[in-house]
């Protein structure tokens, strides 16, 4: 028997949160006396900010460690898991690590009665109006969590690594036992026993939490799969077509990779009030992903399915308020926001204003420096120069 | 001024660049990515006439992997250290398909990018020999000081202090990065007096700086040379929204100096001297890789921009200190 768990993790700003899970996994499963083994996605290297990746633990009770390691580790990627963690909630809209991947499902390698595990601060029902539906019975749960973004050399220690141990052992203690995840979280950190605690309150949510996703619930996932070409198709010298040049004025009118549109990068996506905006080019000229596009009344349109979500042009914009990062969850689609504007002007600003009051987003300069509050009002750590330069949105 | 002897097309203001994209959406670069401005800032410059090759990198991996490119131009990937070989080889490809009558005789940009570790530190002996002809050729140095492809180990051009995959602080020794930034533009415009055209720039700051340099170096013709600071968040430790003013503070600490040395004479294009310089400290906090550093380091690191500045020859550019007079 061999049990399966996948933590999928945003590259870079979770690799070391996923990791560390995937590794003390493996860790208490052996103080139990089980097998464990843990690895990474081999095809998500390398690793970009953002871009959802995958670790891997396995466990089981009767095979050597070779056996597993043989049955487990030379593999891609894993065809069923019995839990899949999700430690950012805003990939249930779908992964795409990479061209070829396709924009698969978050649900994709849960098996029948498994079980898709979220740290978030939505509800089940909420996250399943954008999650794929599947032809058999599996579960959902979920605890609570921010998204927990650290850097590659600042690990952000907000206690989601021991919270999401303590959900692992609440969804199948076959994996690993709650007793011994306080055991090994006390061991490690004697002097500090609100780590077993905060794992402890997250296995009691998780069991709270669990409920069963029938067949047909959620919705039709219709991101396709790519067809790879075999060796024969490839163009002579391993060459491949460039995009083809086309450039008009207006939404869409800048050829684009139509293989590769990377949206699934985004925990959060640029709201614009036109209404306000100087039309300093600025965002547009700016954009590391080229999203933005030139309209005829000098505004920039924007192609969300290419937005990449990070806040470069809120940022830059050197209007107060024009420009904000809004939780990408608030959004069901990647409709052009220039069309909206220009239909019905009214309406927009109201719509822009609305989404910006909730899920607005604001970040320290180092990730995993974390928030604090002045006077009342959040604002970033290390957040001072931004202040000054008046450039904080 | 020396600038104007070159004669080119000048972006004379924000809108007035060119709308069109060379270099488009659809690539696997990290978030707030200031290579890919790099990349996209050039061609937007050189326009839809210009042959790309670039050396293995961040660049090429996250730009090139199978149905993840975004160029619109033809593009060709060499290996780590061969920017500068294979701009020659291009360069003189088309030369000969022109000279022979096989296309036609139009000017047709070969430009070649390189990683810091693939120009600065692997590939420099290529760059050199390419400096050293008399093709039209560009070769762009995008510097987000590291090896950030393979998950950020140190370089030549890595700044004193910081944390890499190679350089990790420890209880012992706080500062495994020692060696202090390589001067790889200065270097270059030293040691090869026939190069027209040698400069660094910073992607976004200032504005429309960095296309008018790649304007320049082309308008100038021959062999020429560019570095840019490329401010990396994976690798140096910072949200992505900041990778504009992370530029931005580097440029105005004095620890990237923005020059151009053109047919031997040096122009500042952002003159610390003129405009003062913000202390580097502010910089260095401001990222992640530098978290382990104390007032200590701040201060070694402040002396040695307070020395480029003020006690160089030529400040910023040439480490060489009042060597007549003695």
């Amino acid at each position: 028997m061999i049990k399966r768990v996948e933590i999928n993790y945003r590259g870079i700003f979770q690799k070391n949160l996923g990791k560390k899970i995937g590794s003390d996994i493996v860790i208490i499963a052996s103080r139990m006396g089980r097998i464990g083994f843990s690895n990474g996605r081999y095809s998500d290297s390398p690793e970009r900010n953002g871009i959802p990746c995958k670790y891997f633990a396995f466990v089981s009770h009767d095979l050597s460690e070779e056996e597993l390691e043989a049955e487990c580790g030379a593999k891609l990627d894993i065809d069923q898991a019995d839990i899949s963690v999700v430690l950012d909630d805003t990939m249930v809209k779908g992964v795409e690590p990479w061209g070829w991947h396709g924009v698969r499902a978050i649900n994709e390698k849960v098996q029948p009665g498994g079980t898709l595990l979220l740290s978030t601060k939505k509800t089940a029902d909420e996250l399943l109006q954008f999650i794929g539906r599947k032809p058999y019975q599996w579960n959902i749960a979920t605890y609570e969590g921010d998204p927990s973004f650290g850097g590659l050399w600042v690990f952000r220690d907000d206690l989601t690594h021991e919270r999401t141990l303590g959900a692992v052992a609440g969804i199948d203690p076959d994996i690993i036992g709650i007793e011994a995840v306080e055991d090994y979280l006390n061991y490690k950190n004697p002097k500090e026993p609100f780590r077993a605690e905060a794992a402890r309150k997250a296995y009691d949510e998780v069991r709270a939490t669990k409920r069963t996703v029938n067949p047909g619930e959620g919705i039709e996932w219709t991101h396709e799969i790519p067809v790879l070409p075999k060796w024969f198709e490839f163009m002579e010298g391993a060459a491949v077509p460039a995009v083809k040049r086309h450039f008009e004025m207006g939404p869409k009118g800048q050829s684009r990779n139509e293989t590769f549109k990377r949206g699934t990068t985004k925990t959060q996506r640029p709201v614009v009030r036109f209404d306000i905006c100087t039309k300093c080019t600025l965002c547009w000229l700016e954009c590391p992903d080229e999203c933005f596009d030139p309209t005829t009344d000098g505004l920039y349109d924007i192609a969300f399915e290419y937005c990449t979500g990070c806040g470069k042009c809120a940022q830059i914009c050197p209007v107060q308020e024009c420009i904000v990062m809004v939780d990408e969850l608030q959004f069901a689609d990647n409709s052009s926001p220039w069309e909206a504007y220009t239909q019905n002007r009214e309406n927009y600003v109201e719509w822009a204003e609305k989404a910006k009051s909730k899920g607005r987003y604001i970040h320290p300069f180092v990730t995993g420096t974390g928030l604090e509050s002045v006077q009342g009002e959040v604002v970033p750590l290390g957040g001072k120069r931004a202040a000054q330069t008046g450039k904080e949105g | 001024m020396a600038t104007e002897t070159i004669v080119y097309d000048k972006i004379k203001g924000v809108h007035k660049i060119p709308l069109e994209e060379f270099y488009t959406s659809g690539h696997r670069t990290c978030q707030g990515c200031e290579s890919a401005t790099t990349m996209r800032g050039f061609i937007k410059a050189a326009g839809p006439r210009t042959v790309v090759t670039g050396s293995t990198g961040c660049m090429y991996v996250a730009n090139t992997s199978y149905m993840t490119t975004p160029w619109i131009v033809p593009w060709m990937h060499t290996q780590l250290g061969a920017g500068g070989s294979s701009a020659v080889g291009m360069a003189a490809g088309l030369r000969a398909l022109k000279r022979k009558g096989k296309i036609k005789d139009e000017p047709i940009n070969a430009i070649a990018f390189c990683g810091d570790l693939g120009g600065g530190d692997m590939g420099i002996g290529a760059i050199s020999s390419a400096l050293q002809t008399d093709y039209d050729l560009l070769i762009i140095m995008y510097d987000n000081e590291s090896a950030a492809n393979t998950d950020i180990q140190a370089t030549g051009l890595s700044t004193y202090g910081a944390q890499t995959t190679f350089t990790p602080p420890g209880s012992k020794h706080r500062i495994m990065q020692r060696r202090w930034k390589k001067n790889v533009a200065a270097m270059l415009a030293v040691g090869h007096p026939t190069c027209k055209y040698i400069a660094t720039a910073c992607a976004t700051f200032p504005h429309m700086d960095y296309m008018n340099k790649v304007r320049k170096a082309i308008a100038v013709g021959g062999p020429t040379f560019l570095h840019t600071y490329d401010p990396c968040p994976k690798g140096w430790d910072f949200h992505p929204r900041y990778s504009h003013e992370i530029g931005e503070m580097g440029v105005r600490s004095g620890l990237y100096p923005l020059y151009e040395i053109i047919e031997g004479k040096v122009v500042y294009t952002y003159d610390c001297r003129e405009k003062g310089r913000s202390p580097v400290k502010d910089f260095l906090v401001a990222q992640g890789r530098f978290a382990h550093l104390i007032q200590e380091d701040f201060d070694y690191i402040q002396k040695r921009v307070d020395e480029m500045w003020e006690e160089w020859a030529i400040p910023g550019v040439a480490p060489i200190k009042g060597f007549l007079q003695a």
